[in-house]
């Protein structure tokens, strides 16, 4: 079961920037988990040549997400695998080490892919995966302006760390054809909620219960909460005479950039309190190591 | 805050790494791996094994220094998973509970690691396809301490090392008031290719190699050793070799006596020597004069004494060269000299022929101030 080679790792451009910005943002150490899905495609190959009878499939292993948490922190038990995504393997990223595994990572990654039941199963194959891919990430020793980061990644199979290519699909013409990989997998919560408003018709439809209709009530009030007096009704004021139009648009525009300014306001206030957390935090771990 | 500092509490686990370690560990550098870059919390170590050395780095995290280190391993050893497969008896070891207060806990784990690693390469040569090979390690006496290492680099040859730890006696306390920190060993390389036909396999590379500081006691470099014989095994070899070896540092520990006696007999003529090596005896100081002239007489001493004379050096104690440094004489090793003569004789000559040369040694430092 756990022999099974993967053939490619796949990650998104923007998932593995964000993991090194994570990595090189975090105080010290960083490791977490990688999420995503394995499919087993069988290639086509357009030739119209007759010797090339290639059935062989391939196992592709695409990274979507990841969590990741400092070091010194032991890895959360981790969450059950859901039709969509599922536990890959895990990270490690530390600065200014060389890129080869370390004593932690052969004992994390073993632990973690010797437990059966973390092992997923590809999408259309029946074969179980156990979560063997490993991702390390580190810094070159002296400190460059340009080469600021490097990584590698490996599958850990037959008790050793195999090297595999980690191959990045960034949005371009390449990407298309892998657009399912890549495409958002996460839920929302199904809002049942009618376009009230510009219908009056909304009579009772008495074989609902009271439980329903006041779920129903409530999602109605989140969303004209968010809509913030722009609801259906007015928007629907914008296909009326040309005048009324650029007025109402003018108004759904300043609306619109006085959140915007609001926002932007909130975040500034709350990362200068998310930065004076942190310095405390700084001098009160200085103060652990005695470094005061 | 000082510039480049090491957390305490990574300081002292170190420290005490360094300071109680049983084979001589070494740092070889220091780093920062946090944004801080003057918090230093990351080091290469320098570990002696089977007459070679190995270099582990370090991981430790400056902003959580409470939590135990990561070691990463050799290049050539990514095999090497320690603490791997444990289900429950094996899975206590240095690093579960780890105690940042204690600074002893490095060190536990770093001889733990090394002790793993050890019966790393035990297995890695027992997984070897070579008869000899086999047979070596089969018969290999289960003396204490034995080390292997394969050796496979891609452009050289594969090889197997054996260190072989000889005598079985501390050697530290043969020499009375030695300062020897960590125990002194000889130690017998033999290097096996690997990979030849039994019949047609050479014979191994064999190099005896000592401490350092034992240099001052014993010179392995003047040992002969003994003849490898076609078709010998190292359980042949040792026993014979042990013993020579043996009755060499016995005659080596006696010999020191030899020249604390000599240097004893140069007393009523030189009066009491100003500065000896009172642990091996291998040179003495000593304060002489001649009218107005003072001087001083320094003795080294081979580790052939007797047979080799000792080497003189003259230096004034008035005379100074351009370089304000005191004028001494050349090596002075050409002087009647017998090694059957008494030690009382020898005294007795030595002190004559000083008489004569340190005339001509006052003529040299005069020479030398004039010019």
């Amino acid at each position: 079961m756990d022999d099974f080679p993967i053939d490619k790792i796949q990650i998104s451009g923007a998932t593995l920037a964000s993991l090194l910005h994570r990595s090189s943002a975090a105080a010290g150490d960083i490791h977490g988990y990688l999420f995503g899905h394995a499919t087993i495609s069988t290639p086509n190959p357009l030739s119209d040549h007759p010797t090339t009878t290639t059935t062989a499939s391939l196992l592709i292993a695409s990274i979507t997400s990841f969590l990741s948490l400092p070091s010194h922190l032991p890895l959360p038990p981790p969450p059950p695998a859901t039709d969509s995504t599922a536990l890959l393997g895990w990270f490690s990223a530390r600065r200014k080490t060389p890129l080869r595994p370390s004593l932690k990572d052969s004992t994390t990654t073993v632990s973690l892919s010797s437990s059966p039941s973390l092992a997923f199963i590809p999408q259309n194959s029946t074969l179980s995966l156990p979560p063997s891919l490993f991702l390390l990430i580190t810094t070159p020793f002296p400190d460059q302006t340009i080469h600021t980061h490097e990584y590698k990644a490996f599958q850990y199979k037959g008790n050793a760390f195999e090297p595999k290519s980690l191959s990045i699909v960034n949005l371009g013409p390449s990407f298309r054809s892998q657009y399912d990989s890549f495409s958002p997998n996460v839920q929302f919560p199904m809002m049942d909620c009618e376009l009230r408003g510009s219908n009056a018709m909304v009579e009772d439809e008495n074989g609902e219960n009271r439980a329903d209709k006041k779920r129903q009530l409530k999602d109605q009030k989140q969303l004209d909460a968010c809509a913030e007096g722009f609801e259906l009704g007015r928007l629907s004021k914008l296909m009326a005479s040309e005048a009324a139009y650029t007025g109402e648009l003018e108004d759904l525009y300043d609306k619109m950039l006085a959140k915007i300014d609001g926002l932007s306001r909130l975040v500034e206030q709350t990362n200068a309190k998310v930065m004076e957390q942190e310095n405390h935090n700084m001098r009160l771990r200085y103060r652990v190591a005695g470094l005061e | 805050m000082a510039i480049d500092t090491v957390p305490p509490l990574i300081a002292a686990q170190l420290n005490y790494l360094v300071s109680h370690c049983p084979f001589s560990v070494k740092v070889e550098q220091m780093w920062s791996g946090c944004k801080n870059p003057s918090l230093l919390d990351r080091f290469t170590l320098v570990i002696p094994y089977c007459l070679d050395y190995i270099k582990w780095d370090v991981v430790y995290n400056a902003m959580y220094p409470l939590a135990a280190p990561d070691i990463i391993f050799g290049p050539e050893d990514e095999n090497f998973q320690p603490f791997c497969g444990g289900t429950d008896k094996s899975s206590k070891n240095s690093l579960t509970e780890w105690n940042s207060k204690d600074p002893a806990r490095l060190l536990s784990l770093i001889i733990e690691l090394r002790d793993a690693y050890m019966l790393y390469q035990r297995r890695r040569i027992g997984e070897v396809d070579d008869e000899r090979l086999k047979f070596e390690i089969s018969t290999m006496p289960s003396r204490e301490g034995i080390e292997m290492y394969l050796s496979s680099g891609t452009e050289k040859p594969e090889e197997v090392k054996f260190a072989v730890p000889l005598l079985d006696m501390d050697l530290n306390k043969l020499v009375a008031g030695s300062t020897w920190r960590h125990p002194q060993k000889i130690c017998l390389q033999v290097i096996f290719p690997v990979g030849k036909k039994y019949s047609t396999a050479p014979a191994p590379r064999l190099k005896l190699i000592s401490s350092a500081e034992l240099k001052a006691l014993f010179s392995i470099e003047d040992f002969r050793l003994p003849p490898w014989l076609d078709g010998m095994c190292t359980a042949e070899y040792l026993p014979a070799l042990e013993e020579m070896l043996e009755s060499q540092i016995k005659e080596a520990v006696s010999s020191i006596e030899t020249r604390r006696k000599f240097i004893m007999a140069l007393t009523p003529h030189f009066g009491r020597p100003i500065e000896t090596d009172p642990v091996f005896c291998r040179r003495a100081t000593f304060l002489a004069s001649s009218g107005v002239f003072t001087f001083l007489v320094h003795f080294s001493f081979s580790l052939q004494f007797p047979k080799q004379q000792p080497t003189i050096v003259l230096q004034s104690s008035q005379h100074f060269n351009p370089h304000n440094a005191p004028v001494k004489s050349p090596n002075l090793a050409e002087y009647p000299w017998s090694p059957r003569w008494e030690l009382l004789e020898m005294a007795e000559r030595i002190f004559d022929f000083m008489a004569e040369e340190c005339l001509n040694f006052k003529k040299y430092c005069n020479q030398m101030n004039q010019q």
